[in-house]
């Protein structure tokens, strides 16, 4: 099916492919499907791109590339809700800000991961309340 | 925004399905019970408002951004 995408143009896209967030981000409720969209020399990163708004994207980072000891201890509520059996069942994300200048440009939210059955593909953003991680973690390059 | 009072050990109903019982009232701490379908999240709202802000300042982000992104060390 085709996807729309003001920032990445047209995209032709396997509907089995789209990710479901019953609950749409937080603040984004009614946008629920979005697709993963892999970035030329960028493989640590993925855009979400919303399927029913071209306007909506989101830059993600697979997060163990920059943090190798990340560990999103994912509840069993969410667990549950997703059919989560073993953490390999899941792909998680970190949304991505990017702003201008500043000490810290590049920053990923560590403290509210995407967390997808990489099966279903259904996803939920979670809170990880009381872990100490950082909504706006630097990402500091090579 | 409904106000309401209560004291120690009563509750509020919200819709059909939630609860919010009132545990503990110590000083200006009060101490809350949430009871909610497991599909109902619950969550501090300074911390759900930090989540939505970094949500909204990252849907934001400048349009010509992957010349900025850093590479992972290796």
């Amino acid at each position: 099916m085709l996807v729309r995408s003001d920032r990445l143009g047209d995209l032709e896209v396997d509907e089995e492919k789209i990710l479901t967030f019953a609950d749409g981000l937080v603040g984004f409720p009614a946008d629920t499907r979005y697709v993963m969209v892999e970035i030329e020399d960028g493989e640590a990163y993925r855009w979400l791109q919303s399927v029913d708004d071209p306007a909506l994207s989101f830059l993600t980072v697979i997060p163990w590339h920059f943090f190798p000891d990340y560990e999103p201890e994912i509840d069993t509520v969410t667990q549950q809700e997703l059919g989560l059996k073993e953490a390999v069942d899941a792909i998680v994300l970190c949304v991505v800000t990017v702003r201008e200048g500043g000490p810290a440009p590049v920053t990923a939210n560590l403290l509210g991961p995407l967390v997808v059955n990489a099966a279903t593909l259904q996803g939920r953003q979670i809170v990880l309340a009381d872990s100490g991680y950082p909504a706006r973690a630097a990402l500091v390059g090579a | 925004m409904l106000v309401l009072s209560r004291r120690a050990n009563q509750s509020i109903v919200i819709g059909n399905d939630v609860v919010v019982t009132v545990l503990e009232v110590r000083g200006d701490h009060v101490r809350l019970g949430i009871q909610a379908p497991r599909s109902v999240t619950v969550h501090r709202e300074e911390v759900f408002a930090e989540i939505q802000r970094e949500n909204r300042s990252a849907a934001a982000s400048a349009k010509d951004v992957l010349g900025v992104l850093p590479r992972p060390p290796r």
